[in-house]
């Protein structure tokens, strides 16, 4: 049996069906979407006429492009800075509760198994500048309303706010398992040795996750990058293109107008970049964290 | 040996992993030709003998719909009335209706489907610019010879915007026209009546906001729905046939009787009559602002008269709800009374089902039972919806018993003349411009009613020059 399965042609067989399917819908649509954003393709036409770099000097060369590239690019930020750190000490905290871990897991997880058009709307509800939750917080300490979706000054941190709700939950639940997995007896000596709560997380458990906590940065990462269906459904991109972010760019300058040509070009150029974050990523920090043993 | 066997089971794995696949069709080839015969056999029975017995085998059609939702009940029942009909007349005939969102259809499912090659055989479509670009590229059916069959060529009022060197590709289900919903009770408590002079319009509205009420609903976080107004206001400045214009460079965004009207719709958001944080309302909320009475006015299509039925959201406004067009500006250029009409929406037909004798003959049946009289009447006094087709005024007074529906009528019958807006005449990009970033930032005090023509007319150029 073991000298059958050294038979490459073995493996060729079994791989043959998944390489198939990743050929077909991964590495093809790459590449017809390469040929086509080199084209002014209006997606409905037989006839597909080339035109060069064209569509990205075009996009290149638009201010609202490069405004949907920074929104992006604050998604990232948001994501690594505020969500992150939250996510670390909400997992920590959950790791060393009690009583009830199980339904504080099942709550925070709750978020991410919500459809995006629910949360939208939910959080709808609680930006509403008349009745809605956070005005009337605000109110109870004598703040004049704040229009927060139609507002340019808050409508782009509204939306974080409500990305990083329905995906942090999903992280922690990650992050938990990872604390969870840590030896016991590593604390317990720690404990021993006279080592406080806080020194034992700092220096113990969260040494112990950062590989853990490399993917939630990696995943945010390339979540932030594709963003597109929570900004539709709280802001369509407004107020006046301020929350735009490069897929609801790609959705309303190219597909709306019937130039799919363009919009592979975008398409290709949101893969690009995110290629270049991800692999700038991968050089800088996650290099440094090294597999755990224990 | 061992290895032998390996080999010998994952080839099995691989072929039959490929076998059930094939297998899977093979089933449903199976039941299908099954049902097929089951069917046939039914309808052999009772299907009335004639000489020469027609082809009564089943087959399947897809009309793609829009109307989902409470709102659009009505419509939805027109259109099952229709398809019931269509399927006695052609035997083996079986509808499937689809409904999906307006503008997930528009945008993106009727897209692809058409891409793709496999767009449903009748569909809602859109007359311009959507209409014209499938035509081109013959992805729609020809109706033209229906239409000259049928004998209903000449009975619609306006087919333009589904026409392509001269042959007709869709039809439209009804018209719009878009004025001022008021709320008459509200009116009837001030001893006021509908404004018959601009300076009239613009002291109620001031009045209302002494009130302490809310003058005009909005909702601008679509582009379109501010928009509305917009448009109206800079076409009675400059004109009921500037919008068309751009396009040929005859006229310019930046052109300054264009500018005051941007620069009127920017008077009006800064006296705060529309409701404060509009860009971030929806659509939908625009209703509510109205039919609750927080807003005395609501400048909205007459397709909205639908709401103020029986059962529908706003059922308590039944009776105390007017209409009427915006009043002649000062100095302003064209006709006065001129409206914003539309029929740009309507169905249009795969050209894979002219290929098919039986679709077709499926075709030329939903096209004769869904315009006629009957079920434009239907349109109207049901949904509010104005007929496309020309209808007999007698037959139109007998008809509307509705109150609201009888202003709109006498409104349409006032205007000398009407004109579409904007999106059916300027290119797609600088409708992007305009109701995506320039109304908005309008509205939101980023822009100046000068900057914004001048940033318009720029788009306008390019696209112009694109054309070329």
């Amino acid at each position: 049996m073991n000298k059958a399965l050294r038979n490459p042609l073995v493996f060729i067989l079994f791989v043959l069906p998944a390489l198939a399917l990743f050929l077909i819908f991964f590495i093809y649509p790459i590449f017809s979407s390469i040929y086509y954003s080199l084209t002014s393709w209006n997606g409905v036409s037989d006839t597909v006429k080339m035109t060069g770099l064209k569509n990205y000097e075009k996009a290149l060369g638009d201010d609202r492009f490069w405004i949907s590239v920074k929104n992006n690019g604050w998604f990232i930020l948001f994501s690594v800075f505020i969500q992150v750190p939250l996510i670390v000490l909400f997992s920590l905290l959950i790791a060393n509760v009690k009583k009830l871990k199980g339904l504080y897991k099942t709550a925070v997880f709750m978020p991410s198994i919500m459809s995006t058009a629910v949360i939208g709307i939910l959080w709808g509800f609680i930006y509403e500048p008349n009745i809605g939750l956070f005005n009337k917080l605000l109110g109870l300490v004598g703040i004049e309303p704040v229009y927060w979706l139609s507002d340019e000054r808050f409508a782009m941190l509204s939306i974080l706010i409500t990305n990083a709700w329905q995906w942090t939950g999903f992280y922690i639940v990650m992050v938990l398992a990872a604390i969870l997995s840590i030896p016991g007896e590593l604390d317990e000596a720690a404990a021993i040795d006279g080592a406080t709560g806080f020194q034992r997380a700092t220096r113990i458990t969260l040494p112990l996750i950062v590989p853990i906590i490399s993917v939630v940065i990696m995943l945010s990462i390339a979540g932030a990058m594709k963003a597109a269906d929570i900004v539709i459904v709280m802001t369509k991109g407004g107020p006046a293109g301020s929350t735009e972010v490069m897929a609801t760019y790609m959705i309303k300058y190219a597909i709306t107008n019937f130039k799919y040509g363009y919009g592979n070009t975008i398409a290709v150029l949101i893969f690009v970049f995110t290629l270049i974050v991800t692999v700038v990523y991968q050089l800088l920090f996650n290099r440094r964290s090294e597999r755990i043993e224990y | 040996m061992r290895k032998r066997i390996t080999m010998l089971l994952s080839l099995m794995f691989v072929t039959s992993a490929l076998l059930t696949a094939c297998g899977g069709n093979n089933n449903n080839t199976g039941n299908n030709e099954e049902a097929t015969a089951t069917n046939s056999g039914t309808a052999a029975t009772n299907a009335p003998a004639t000489e020469e017995p027609a082809n009564t085998e089943p087959f399947e059609m897809t009309i793609r719909h829009t109307q989902v939702g409470a709102d659009k009940q009505k419509r939805l029942a027109i259109l099952e009335d229709v398809v019931g009909k269509v399927q006695e007349e052609v035997p083996g005939l079986t509808f499937k209706l689809d409904g999906v969102d307006s503008d997930v259809n528009r945008k993106e499912k009727l897209r692809g489907e058409m891409a793709a090659g496999n767009p449903p055989e009748i569909f809602d479509l859109f007359g311009s610019p959507d209409s014209k670009i499938y035509a081109k590229e013959s992805k729609l059916l020809d109706l033209t010879p229906i239409l000259e069959e049928l004998g209903i060529k000449d009975k619609f009022s306006n087919l333009d915007p589904f026409t392509y060197e001269g042959k007709i590709y869709g039809l439209p289900i009804g018209g719009s026209g878009e004025g001022f919903f008021y709320n008459k009770e509200y009116y009837a408590s001030k001893g006021w009546k509908a404004p018959a002079t601009f300076a009239e319009l613009e002291q109620q509205l001031a009045d209302i906001k002494a009130d302490g009420k809310v003058p005009l609903a909005g909702a601008s976080k679509a582009g379109w729905v501010p928009l509305m107004l917009a448009n109206h206001l800079w076409s009675r400045y400059a004109g009921p046939d500037v919008t068309a214009k751009f396009a040929t460079g005859e006229a310019k965004w930046s052109d300054p009787n264009v500018v005051e009207g941007f620069a009127k719709y920017k008077e009006w958001v800064d006296n705060g009559y529309f409701k404060k944080g509009e860009l971030g309302f929806e659509y939908a909320e625009y209703t509510t602002q109205f039919t609750s009475g927080e807003a005395i006015l609501m400048y909205d299509g007459t397709w909205k008269s639908s709401v103020f039925k029986a059962g529908q959201s706003g059922e308590g406004l039944i009776g105390k709800v007017g209409f009427f067009n915006i009043p002649a500006v000062d100095g302003g250029a064209g006709d006065q009374t001129a409206l914003m009409r539309d029929v740009n929406n309507g169905y249009g037909f795969s050209a894979s089902a002219g290929e098919d004798e039986r679709q077709l003959a499926a075709v030329k049946s939903f096209i004769k039972n869904m315009y006629n009289e009957e079920m434009q009447l239907r349109g109207l006094v049901e949904d509010g919806v104005l007929p496309a087709m020309k209808l007999d005024q007698s037959v139109l007074d007998a008809n509307i018993t509705d109150d609201l529906m009888k202003e709109i009528v006498a409104v349409l019958n006032n205007s000398a003349s009407s004109f579409p807006a904007f999106d059916s005449l300027v290119q797609a990009d600088v409708t992007t411009e305009i109701s995506n970033i320039q109304i908005q930032k309008l509205i939101g005090g980023q822009t100046t009613p000068e900057k914004m023509g001048e940033e318009l007319q720029k788009i306008q150029e390019e696209a112009n020059a694109a054309v070329e």
